[in-house]
């Protein structure tokens, strides 16, 4: 229905936890929840068209899509448990260090002091060695990725795609095997990748400057610290964090391969 | 002329539907151990009267001439007439009067209220015999959820029709309390479904306060679908029913009350405290009925209950109907074998029909017709399949509350289809622009006649519009 539902490969990744061929996934007759958020399940200025599902990732937020007058959102879970369910863990791999995801306005509307200050930040309250991952417009920008690699190792996890053109759909799996090559995963705002990562093993953490963007209202990321305290610290109680990550996820909500080919429309295929 | 007219009696007129049943005709069966005669007052089946005769010498009484002459080879004696010719020389051991006591009085004469009828009736009876009465619920489920109301009077029975107007006791604690005023003890009363002319489940108050409200519920709800399958109504009388049980006040709000009180204190028979069909029920097992235990979860969006309630069912009684399995923990028990013979996709079919039609909230919204949701169930029940056809199991009632959900739903679908043709013709109009500018790149490359014709058209056009630009007076700088 809407390029975002191809977004980080999300639409291949369901399409293959259906037993179907993952590099051609068949339409999906809704709205897939492309990322955590704390409104209705779908990305800011996502075109709905009324009487179509949005499939979000847990009850709460269908119960959020409810109130704002979404009446067609149905609870699937995130795509991200859909890929865990197909990539079982393998033993005995070692995990090290922090992967951390940055998050900031870097288009002018900060000084380098502040991402200056975050990183010094970061590098005092990490003990192992840290993995900065960025977004693919950062991590394209030579300047941004400079500067995180004098502090350590940087890694994108691909390019998300727009209009169904050049998604990478590995995008999950190489975000899965960073993930599970390292022990802590960290960022300055609560994020899907903070979630994932309390999904896979690693504790997570949620801590530094939130780097709020020009014009933003604050009353939403003081709401989220509000409602999350468990994922927010240095070192939250990662038994908790992990619990609040899951449910966040929909863990308890996932649907079989038959159930979700039928929820998405894709029992004929 | 087998029947005596004792006065008041109509000659042109007939009384529609007498009570029948074969609880009633167990009820009048326990009178058996008072004595061998017995009146029954107002109009009564047949049958009922048939079942009596075996072993009672018994007296009708009756206000139609011609529903006299029915009864009259029928071994009874027959009284034609008002109850207020009935003299007080005849004694009985008992006075069965399950039709209740308005069809008594005839056009002709005084009209009695409820209490003079009772008193009447009382009046005939031996000390120590047992007067057998039902009492209709003008609060009653029936009444409830009727489209028409009793006040309307279109029949030519209704020459008087008070309906909740009248002077009936309106609750089981009342009916007994205006009994004992009248002299009589309430020996058992019992509470009866779904209609007070065919009475096919019955309980007393203190088995629908104490007992399993899960079974006792169902019992009654289903013995209300099958008297309203496909029968217009304001809503669910299932439902109703079903949540007044639940409550705590099924009693108050059963279609009727059956009370058999004694003249005396002693109390000559005894009744089980609940009656299914032609006897006393068997065991009722404990637990909640899963047809509501899948509503409830559907309407609190819980995918892991609905899973695990689906699994339970999949796994043990995938041949019963959603309202006739008892879930209590993980054992499920099957209320009515004899209903037990679906098949699980018709089971789960009729499930969906029920969700879609009753408006009810559930998981799935965007499946908004029976097949979609139907394939969901089936997957989330872990069955393979395809969705059958509709079974021909019976109607569900017909509630207006259920069709005005639908006129809503489909306003809703209709605007909904209106805005996603709206938003795919956008998104024609954007592909269609990246088409054509894929096909000339394409000609572009390719070198096509056709792309080279479009390009001198092009050309020729723009010439066109500066000669034009030259000579014309409009384009003067």
């Amino acid at each position: 229905m809407h390029h975002a539902n191809h977004f980080y490969g999300h639409a291949h990744v369901l399409a293959g936890y259906c037993g179907l061929d993952p590099e051609h996934p068949p339409r999906i007759d809704g709205y897939v929840q492309h990322g955590w958020n704390v409104v209705d399940g779908l990305g800011a200025g996502t075109p709905y068209v009324s009487g179509r599902p949005i499939f979000v990732w847990s009850e709460q937020t269908r119960r959020r899509a409810w109130s704002m007058g979404r009446r067609y959102a149905t609870v699937i879970g995130a795509p991200w448990l859909y890929l865990l369910a197909t990539r079982p863990a393998e033993r005995g791999v070692p995990r090290a260090g922090t992967i951390w995801y940055p998050f900031h306005g870097w288009e002018g509307q900060h000084v380098a002091g502040d991402h200056q200050r975050l990183i010094d930040e970061i590098l005092e309250t990490e003990d192992g060695p840290v993995t900065f991952c960025l977004y693919w417009h950062e991590f394209n920008n030579n300047r941004i990725r400079r500067r995180y690699e004098r502090a350590g190792r940087v890694v994108c996890h691909g390019y998300r795609g727009l209009r169904w053109l050049d998604t990478d759909t590995r995008f999950l799996h190489n975000q899965l095997a960073e993930l599970r090559a390292h022990r802590r995963v960290a960022s300055n705002r609560l994020s899907s990748a903070v979630l994932y990562g309390a999904a896979v093993g690693c504790e997570p953490a949620v801590y530094g400057d939130p780097m709020h963007l020009d014009g933003e209202v604050r009353l939403t990321a003081e709401r989220i610290r509000r409602q999350w305290p468990e994922l927010h610290g240095r070192h939250p109680d990662p038994a908790d964090a992990t619990a609040s990550a899951l449910s966040e996820l929909g863990a308890d909500d996932l649907a079989s391969p038959a159930e979700l080919r039928a929820v998405l429309g894709w029992a004929a295929a | 002329m087998n029947y005596q007219l004792i006065g008041g009696e109509m000659a042109d007129f007939t009384d529609r539907e007498p009570v029948g049943g074969e609880l009633a005709a167990y009820l009048i069966g326990l009178l058996r151990p008072l004595g061998g005669r017995i009146l029954l007052a107002g109009p009564h089946a047949p049958a009922l009267i048939g079942a009596l005769t075996g072993f009672a010498e018994v007296t009708c009484l009756v206000r139609s001439q011609p529903d006299a002459a029915a009864l009259a080879d029928c071994g009874a004696t027959v009284l034609c007439g008002s109850l207020a010719k009935l003299t007080g020389a005849e004694r009985y051991d008992a006075v069965v009067a399950l039709d209740g006591v308005e069809r008594l009085c005839s056009v002709e004469g005084p009209q009695y209220d409820w209490a003079e009828s009772v008193r009447a009736l009382h009046r005939v009876l031996r000390p120590g015999g047992a007067l057998l009465l039902a009492v209709e619920n003008e609060l009653g489920v029936h009444r409830l959820v009727d489209r028409a109301t009793v006040t309307f009077a279109h029949t030519t029975d209704a020459w008087r029709p008070e309906g909740e107007f009248g002077a009936k006791p309106g609750s089981p604690a009342r009916l007994e309390a205006r009994l004992a005023a009248e002299g009589l003890t309430v020996g058992w009363l019992g509470a009866a479904w779904p209609l007070p002319a065919a009475p096919t489940f019955a309980a007393t108050p203190a088995a629908l306060r104490d007992g399993p409200s899960g079974a006792l519920s169902a019992a009654a709800a289903a013995s209300v679908a099958a008297a309203f399958a496909g029968t217009p109504v304001l809503s669910d009388p299932r439902r109703l029913t079903a949540a007044a049980i639940r409550a705590g006040v099924g009693a108050e709000f059963a279609p009727g009350w059956l009370a058999l009180a004694f003249r005396g204190t002693e109390l000559g028979v005894l009744v089980p405290p609940v009656l299914s069909g032609g006897g006393p029920a068997a065991d009722l097992p404990a637990g909640r009925v899963l047809e509501e235990l899948l509503i409830g979860a559907c309407l609190r969006h819980d995918l892991p209950a609905i899973r695990r309630l689906l699994a339970g069912w999949v796994a043990s009684e995938p041949t019963a109907g959603f309202d006739n399995v008892l879930v209590d923990g993980d054992t499920y028990t099957v209320l009515d074998p004899a209903r037990a013979t679906g098949e699980p996709g018709g089971v789960l079919r009729r499930f969906a029909h029920t969700l879609l039609a009753g408006g009810y909230a559930q998981p799935w919204p965007a499946a908004a017709d029976v097949p979609s949701l139907t394939t969901i169930l089936l997957a989330a029940a872990g069955l393979a399949g395809t969705v059958p056809d509709a079974d021909d199991a019976p109607p569900a009632p017909h509630s207006l509350r259920e069709h005005e959900e639908q006129v809503r739903r489909l306003e809703e679908q209709l605007a909904d289809a209106a805005a996603r043709v709206a938003y795919v013709e956008t998104e024609l109009i954007y592909r269609d622009a990246e088409l054509r500018r894929a096909r000339l790149q394409i000609d572009a490359f390719a070198g096509k006649v056709g792309y080279r014709i479009t390009k001198l058209g092009a050309r020729a056009a723009r010439r066109a519009v500066r000669a034009v630009r030259r000579t014309s007076p409009l384009f003067k700088d």
